[in-house]
């Protein structure tokens, strides 16, 4: 035990004589969490729209304005003709174009289907989706107005003509924010990132410039420096944590509804995996260099399928199966769940578990290349 | 000392090329991080939202809300994992199942649809955590909801406007039309801005550029050696990921394949400028790393519009956004892998690479200068 906590006070001092990796921790994981919290949005706002109006009526001007005036869009002027709007889409000026065709108030007038046509920017499908479904809404928003008053002139009511409606309510995050979301979610990749890299490389630095083999030649076992080297960088990552935790409130206005233990817990578990994915990654190269990119490789792999910003659900079968492996994923998981929905510990066995036997398992493996190599 | 060598420059060129090949695991990302990331994106990461969870609190159990349920599951975008009769606590039951809706059916459904001038209340409970896809669920929930009511009730759908949807460049949908441009413009960026700051730094931790410096070499000799070999790489990895792209993915270029090289040129060398500025300005490895990591990899990952809308940003990420040459370069592949769009519309994007390309070379010539 005192062996142990002397290499952990080793390994502090060690990171303070060094200033330029403790401002590379601190300072942009803060930063991070900043840009990163505005910039990875899954909401889609300011589409630049144009309208070509070739009904040019009372009717179609009063679509116009409905649609030029929601604030979801950006109303970059009408166009002439169908070949202007083509020629604003090919260029980039804008990403939707509506065009009303001329027979638009007669159809109104008469009770038909009048026409509506977008011409949507397909290059990016989601985006595209979403400002699409926004759009139609806002154009069915104006045609069910108009339609309901049309039936009040009749002495009739919505209700006679359908028979049921819907009203949907949204919970735990009403205003649909963004932030709540991936604020949450970047303690994850920072936590993971920092624990991962500064552990792998500082194994890496102690045997490049030789003191590692000085280390071994102690009575020390080759399990007590690993244990050694790892305290450090978890209580690092503990106080990134709570740091990020903190800042997501503070910041962001993010309310934290669950319970800190429950997620210290968790993080306990899963700093095994990140920590044992640094050492693995650091005895199986032979330079920082190789380390860095190890480790840098083996993280991007599996933030893309932790479900960080594209649903696991949306991935074919077989990726679903392979991202059962990626303790990523369920920390990532739990994190959400605790802090927006205030999700306990009891409706998280199944993580618990999975992260458990992973963490046992990278660990474990971590301590046995470790001896190999350096023994 | 003598002037310039084309001798001597292609002798530093050989020996880099050496370390890239003596090095398995750099050469194996180099070759290996282009495909495995293509099929990653490809395959994995589909934005099309299907089968997702929601459960129905159903007291009625009436033919109507059968044929609800029944309609619900049948369609792609939702699956119905339970069907309950009352669910007292919505939140707890969110918890604890973590479906992503609850649609709450009224007791009174068949005689409320029935009855005149008394529509029936149908609520949609969703789990807003994942903004995205709990708009997605809003947007989708009327129709899905009421189109098999009317349908039973042999009730013609109110229509007061027919919206007819023509999505240009893409027309499938698929994300992958979006991944490889992105995929393009990312792995150009680490290849030529972070491999090359890192070569340069790892010299500078050995203290072989010492030796280099002392040797005959001139500067612009070393710096030039060490940077071509990593523009092919760059140059090699882009045309793999255009290839794979085609004949994975079907993905075709539909502009100038001409263009889109000349421009893929001059998009490394601007990174290739960045790269070297950090390796001027940092003395070790990991340093040079995280800088390039900062300053490139992150900022094209996150605000050029690959995966996040730029449009959706604050203002002032918007102004990052608008400073970073990755922005322009995807704006310029995009358009010509995807639109087909020539030169005559892209001058605009093209000409601020260039200024970039200007301005980044005479300030990483002059640090570059003082730090050897």
């Amino acid at each position: 035990m005192n062996t142990i906590r002397a290499l952990v006070w080793k390994e502090f001092r060690q990171l303070r004589n060094d200033p330029i990796s403790i401002r590379l921790m601190i300072l942009p994981v803060l930063f991070q969490v900043l840009v990163l919290g505005y910039a990875v949005t899954t909401e889609v706002r300011n589409t630049p729209v144009t309208i070509c109006d070739r009904s040019e009526t009372p009717q179609s001007r009063s679509l116009v304005r409905a649609v030029a005036g929601h604030d979801l869009f950006v109303f970059t002027g009408m166009s002439r003709t169908e070949r202007e709007v083509r020629r604003k889409l090919d260029a980039g000026e804008v990403r939707i174009g509506m065009v009303i065709p001329p027979d638009f108030a007669r159809a109104v007038g008469e009770g038909r289907a009048a026409d509506v046509e977008l011409v949507v920017d397909g290059q990016d499908a989601n985006s595209s989706n979403v400002a699409g479904g926004y759009i139609s809404a806002i154009i069915n928003g104006w045609a069910f107005k108009h339609y309901t008053r049309k039936l009040a002139a009749m002495g009739k009511s919505i209700d006679d003509v359908l028979p049921a409606r819907v009203r949907p309510v949204i919970l735990f995050n009403p205003l649909l924010k963004s932030t709540w979301y991936m604020v949450p979610a970047m303690a994850v990749l920072l936590v993971t990132m920092v624990t991962a890299l500064l552990t792998g490389f500082s194994i890496v630095r102690e045997r490049e410039s030789g003191t590692l083999e000085q280390l071994l030649v102690t009575p020390l076992r080759s399990v007590d420096l690993v244990v050694g080297k790892s305290i450090p960088f978890m209580i690092i990552g503990f106080v990134e944590l709570v740091a990020i935790l903190l800042f997501a409130q503070v910041w962001f206005w993010i309310p934290f509804r669950g319970n800190y233990a429950t997620i210290f817990v968790f993080a306990f578990i899963y700093m095994f995996s990140s920590i044992g994915i640094g050492v693995l990654t650091s005895t199986i190269s032979r330079t920082a260099h190789q380390a860095l990119f190890a480790t840098w490789f083996i993280l991007i792999f599996f933030v893309l399928l932790s479900g960080f910003f594209l649903p696991i659900e949306n991935m074919p079968r077989w990726v679903q199966e392979v991202t059962r492996i990626n303790p990523v994923r369920y920390f990532m998981t739990v994190v959400r769940e605790v802090f927006l929905k205030g999700t306990g510990m009891r409706e998280l066995w199944r993580e618990a578990g999975a992260m458990v036997g992973i963490g046992v398992a990278v660990y474990g493996c971590a301590l046995f290349s470790f001896k190999r190599r350096v023994g | 000392m003598s002037r310039f060598s084309l001798q001597r420059l292609r002798a530093v060129m050989r020996k880099e090329a050496r370390h890239i090949a003596r090095d398995p695991q750099t050469l194996s990302i180099v070759v290996l991080m282009p495909v495995i990331m293509m099929f990653i994106y490809g395959y994995a990461l589909s934005t099309d939202v299907k089968d997702v969870r929601i459960a129905v609190e159903d007291p009625s159990r009436s033919t109507e809300s059968a044929a609800i349920v029944r309609a619900l599951d049948a369609g792609t975008l939702f699956k119905v994992t339970r069907v309950e009769n009352v669910v007292p606590d919505p939140k707890e039951y969110f918890r604890k199942y973590r479906d992503k809706a609850l649609v709450r059916i009224p007791p009174n459904l068949a005689s409320a649809v029935r009855a005149s001038g008394r529509g029936a209340m149908i609520q949609v409970l969703i789990d807003g955590s994942d903004p995205n896809l709990a708009t997605i669920i809003r947007n989708a929930s009327q129709a899905a909801i009421t189109d098999p009511l009317l349908a039973m009730l042999h009730i013609e759908k109110p229509e007061p406007v027919k919206i007819h949807m023509q999505v240009l460049y893409n027309p499938r949908q698929e994300s992958a039309f979006y991944f490889v441009p992105g995929l393009m413009v990312l792995i150009l960026t680490m290849m030529s801005a972070l491999l090359t700051s890192i070569a340069l730094v790892r010299e500078k931790e050995l203290g072989t550029l010492s030796q280099l410096v002392i040797s005959p070499l001139q500067p612009f000799e070393i710096v030039v050696g060490k940077i071509l070999p990593y523009m092919l790489v760059a140059a090699i990895d882009g045309a793999l990921v255009l290839l794979i792209g085609r004949w994975a993915f079907d993905v075709r270029i539909s502009g100038s394949a001409l263009l889109l090289a000349a421009v893929s040129v001059l998009y490394i060398f601007v990174s290739l400028c960045i790269g070297l500025l950090i390796s001027a300005l940092t003395h070790r490895q990991l340093h040079a790393m995280i800088g390039a990591v900062v300053v490139t990899l992150m900022p094209t990952v996150i605000l050029t519009g690959f995966i996040f809308p730029v449009s959706s940003m604050p203002v002032a990420l918007q102004a990052v956004s608008h400073v970073l040459p990755a922005t322009y370069f995807l704006r310029v592949v995009r358009a010509i892998i995807l639109k087909g769009v020539g030169i005559d519309m892209l001058w605009q994007p093209v000409g601020i690479l260039v200024a970039q390309g200007l301005i980044l070379i005479t300030i990483a010539v002059r640090k570059f200068r003082t730090a050897l």
